[in-house]
């Protein structure tokens, strides 16, 4: 019986040569696809950009650097953006280390409030904090005419703050994802030998905690300098890089000038992205096994306790104000000003208009990003072809790349023909999808190194084709991976401005644009309303998210179960 | 002398601790083993500082230390998982808390020197944590945790991340320096057999009580209840009811379903009359082929699986209804018992007794 079914086998088998070939090559075609979509929709619009800076009528030259690096303007707008960066890292560090300390280690009551407000700036969008400081400290600011103030908000001044508040979650997530992986027996070990806290401070967590100190400083520094809304806004007569290549695309239209910023802004960013990835990989201090239990809250020495209990409070209320100021401001005409309670500022239609495209935009982003996304993910954790490290990082680079950048690049490449996409939903969403298409990888990826290999094999010894194990297997056990792809892709893309800002068509106005059109031109009602308006579509993604996860938890142990 | 008086802890409304009172004697080693969820680990932080006690007082060597932060208390742990600093060499492991007390640099020199000689790694000072085998990492833990003579080492686990033949090895090493520097130390171990191997005593633990503290033997031969028994190793339990007493010889007759067994009572609070469970251990019965009935404490049985593994053969008997498992040692007949249906099963004069409540 089974020698007969083998022989079946073995003809069949010589008798579709090609079926054999797509079968045994699967995985390598589908590769060789997603790379020719990355290559056109990420690689060549940068590469557009790095053209254009050395292009001009006449061909190559160097004219647009020297005309950089030699104009007082340029030369300041990088310096500030340098500082800025700077200043912001390690401000956004030694507060988001006090509030992960805090809440690792820091008393039971403070840990759940202090936690929360740390990590709520993440469902708004990060212009949010631009909008409250006018809102408080602007000309017509609460605060400004409460106190007849006589200051200047728009400036370096304003921008740092802004940002500042801005990333304190990444840092306070980063930092603490490491505390909370540093084994508490550690600290009480150098406790246990006498150390005081301080002692434990210098000698163990910090050194302990450096790596991952270093990679968040470097993450949020790109961040930083690549953020464009904050800057933007608050600005004034400050140049910054990200919004100086706005002024000078739309403003001036030189292109040229443009992509040298670009480029200009782009280098750090890649530079540190290397370091990030390929330096700093494995640079971690692995602790032995043993199952670590939740650090006990230890008796802080009020040397350390006051002035750490201090920042994170001060830190908390700023952020909780800034939140407060904005729905605040949403029901008035202008708040501080006209004191009548209004709904308009929610009624109002080209507001709206524009929330509706941002959601259709974000869906077809959300759709095409989490399909390449799993797609990616699985290529590159199952593929063995030649640049599978490169795919991955490619496909994750988008993080690290400027919004500006990619929103000019697209400008460049799909502006003119033969690749005219410019003045649809399409060119938008294209964007998004490839900006964003690290967390969908991601995603996929992390799902995969779940599922053993062997379900696969054990499909394929099944006598399954590639195709029906991949359809009937694989995609079914990526599923949670597809979905969260979705939605993380959508909550990105529905906030996101720096990008889309280049991209939008006057009769097409997205809501992260329209907010950045209204906060610029003083309208902070309306931008108070659509910035709630967003926030609320996020809180709306991340409670689906949460109960994806909780699903896909049984859904994951039922799979693990079925192996075993 | 580390007291423990009347300890309770409290975890929100949840009690772990119900009432813990011990004294651990200078120089002893003392182990609290339970399954998980006992509060025996809980317990070991209290004494260590790391957790804060909800009443009672922890004394040592005369001076209450409940509110001594670990940093001031004479109490010195090491921790199941080591908790080496991963950032600096073997040497700077030992002597951290050596330079934490402001020893004089040639003074840390000497005595890290000193301790890596006891514990065998002098060749290592230099190498990073991460260099080192499982076995050596526990030697560097356990050489930090003397480096600062304290009174009391207490060592939460210690060998449960090794392999099964070191854990053989590091036990009795670490059991020889015990001895040899007279440490007063409390062990934790939810493993029973290595309680019992390396302890001066052994403190039961279940539920956030102390069930029963004994020697090794005390423990394993009379323990106090059920759970007990049937937590150091494994037990058969028969029940009976006492006939008659000799006051003299203290000869006892038990009367079961399966028969009347004779044996020596060791216990004075066990009245004729009373209902009992015996407490037979799988390798305290002699097993032999055939039955020829007759004969005191013999009974007949078949044997239903007969599992050879060397240095001893694991049995199941059926007494009637009744399933009994023995442990036969040094068996040489397995060739025949392999064979054998009928079987002879001869309870211990010695077996011991629980009174039912």
């Amino acid at each position: 019986m089974a020698t007969a079914e083998l022989s079946l086998k073995l003809q069949s088998s010589s008798g579709s040569r090609v079926k054999d070939f797509l079968n045994a090559n699967m995985v390598n075609i589908l590769a060789a696809f997603l790379f020719l979509l990355l290559a056109f929709f990420l690689l060549y619009p940068i590469f557009a950009v790095l053209i254009k800076s050395f292009r001009g009528p006449s061909g190559f030259t160097l004219e647009f650097y020297q005309n950089f690096f030699s104009k007082n303007y340029y030369y300041q707008s990088l310096l500030n953006t340098l500082l800025l960066g700077v200043i912001n890292t390690v401000v956004c560090l030694v507060i988001g280390f006090c509030l992960a300390y805090m809440t690792t280690r820091g008393p039971w009551i403070l840990r759940k409030p202090l936690k929360i407000i740390s990590l709520v700036p993440l469902i708004a969008p990060p212009y949010l904090f631009a909008l409250s400081l006018i809102i408080l400290f602007g000309r017509n600011g609460i605060i400004t005419r409460a106190l007849d103030l006589h200051w200047e908000l728009y400036g370096f001044g304003g921008v740092v703050i802004s940002q500042t508040l801005a990333f304190i979650p990444l840092a306070y997530m980063m930092i603490e994802s490491t505390l909370m992986s540093l084994n508490p027996n550690l600290e009480e070990s150098a406790y246990d030998m006498g150390a005081s806290e301080a002692t434990i401070l210098r000698t163990i967590t910090i050194p302990l905690l450096a790596p991952g100190l270093l990679k968040a400083a470097l993450l949020i520094f790109v961040m930083t300098i690549a953020e464009f809304g904050n800057a933007a806004i608050l600005g004034g007569r400050t140049p910054f890089l990200a919004p100086d290549t706005y002024t000078m695309i739309t403003g001036e239209s030189d292109f040229n000038m443009g992509s040298v910023l670009s480029v200009v802004l782009i280098a750090p960013c890649i530079l540190i992205f290397f370091i990030h990835n390929y330096l700093l990989e494995g640079k971690k201090f692995t602790t032995i096994g043993g199952k670590p239990v939740a650090s006990e809250p230890r008796k802080i020495t009020p040397l350390i306790k006051i002035p750490f209990v201090i920042i994170t409070t001060a830190a908390a209320g700023a952020i909780f104000i800034c939140f407060a100021v904005v729905v605040a401001a949403s029901f008035y005409k202008i708040l501080g000003v006209t004191d009548r309670f209004v709904l308009s500022n929610y009624l109002d239609f080209t507001s709206n208009q524009a929330i509706y495209n941002s959601i259709r935009v974000s869906f077809v982003a959300a759709v095409i990003g989490a399909v390449i996304g799993v797609l990616l993910s699985y290529v590159i954790v199952r593929g063995k072809f030649f640049g599978r490290s490169f795919i991955e990082m490619v496909s994750l680079s988008g993080f690290a790349l400027p919004g500006t950048v990619l929103g000019i690049g697209y400008l460049l490449a799909f502006s003119a023909p033969p690749f005219r996409l410019t003045g649809g939903i399409m060119i938008l969403a294209l964007n998004c999808v490839f900006r964003f298409l690290a967390v969908g990888v991601e995603a996929g990826i992390s799902k995969l190194h779940q599922i053993h290999i062997e379900i696969e094999e054990a499909s394929a010894d099944l006598g399954a084709s590639f195709m029906t194990t991949f359809f009937r297997i694989v995609l079914p056990i990526m599923f949670p991976a597809f979905i969260a792809g979705f939605i993380y892709t959508f909550m990105t893309a529905i906030v996101s401005l720096s990008a889309v800002v280049f991209l939008v068509s006057p009769g097409f106005q997205l809501a992260a644009v329209k907010i950045f059109d209204a906060a610029v031109y003083g309208e902070i009602g309306i931008a108070s309303a659509t910035t709630i308006k967003l926030i609320l579509i996020v809180m709306l993604c991340m409670a689906a998210l949460n109960f994806i996860s909780k699903k896909t938890k049984i859904g994951s142990s039922m799979s693990q179960k079925g192996v075993s | 002398m580390l007291i423990l008086k009347n300890i309770h802890k409290f975890y929100g409304t949840n009690e772990v601790l119900k009432g813990v009172s011990l004294e651990v004697k200078q120089g002893e080693l003392v182990t609290f083993v339970g399954p998980s969820g006992c509060g025996k680990t809980t317990l070991l932080r209290l004494i260590g500082g790391f957790t804060d006690i909800s009443s009672g007082d922890i004394i040592l060597d005369g001076q209450r230390i409940n509110d001594l932060p670990p940093n001031l208390r004479d109490t010195r742990i090491c921790f199941q998982n080591y908790a080496l600093f991963p950032h600096m060499t073997v040497a700077e492991n030992v002597g951290y808390g050596l330079k934490i007390n402001k020893w004089p640099k040639h003074k840390i020199a000497a005595r890290v020197h000193e301790l890596l000689d006891m514990v065998e790694l002098q060749a290592f000072g230099d190498r990073m944590i991460d260099k080192l085998s499982g076995g050596q990492q526990q030697r560097v833990a356990f050489a930090r945790a003397l480096s600062l003579e304290p009174k009391v080492l207490l060592l939460d686990e210690p060998l449960s991340n090794l392999d099964a033949n070191l854990r053989l090895v590091m036990r009795e090493e670490i059991r020889k320096l015990q001895e040899r520097l007279h440490i007063t130390t409390v062990f934790v171990t939810h493993d029973q057999f290595e309680a019992m191997a390396i302890s001066d005593r052994l403190v039961v633990m279940k539920d956030g009580l102390i069930e029963q503290v004994g020697s090794p033997i005390e423990i394993y031969e009379r323990p106090a209840n059920e759970f007990i028994a049937a937590f150091v190793g494994y037990v058969n339990f028969m029940d009976g009811r006492i006939e008659s007493i000799d006051p003299v010889t203290r000869n006892t007759a038990v009367s079961t379903p399966y028969g009347t067994f004779e044996i020596t009572l060791e216990q004075d609070d066990i009245r004729t009359g009373d209902d009992v469970l015996m407490v037979i251990r799988p390798e305290s019965v002699s097993l032999s082929i055939d039955c020829k009935q007759g004969g005191k404490n013999i009974l007949c049985g078949s044997l239903k699986t007969y599992m050879y593994a060397g240095s001893l053969a694991k049995c199941t008997v059926m007494i009637g209804e009744k399933k009994m498992i023995i442990d036969q040692y040094n068996p040489r007949d397995a060739q025949h018992f392999k064979l054998a249906d009928k079987v002879e099963v001869e309870i211990p004069r010695s077996v011991h007794l629980l009174k039912k409540k």
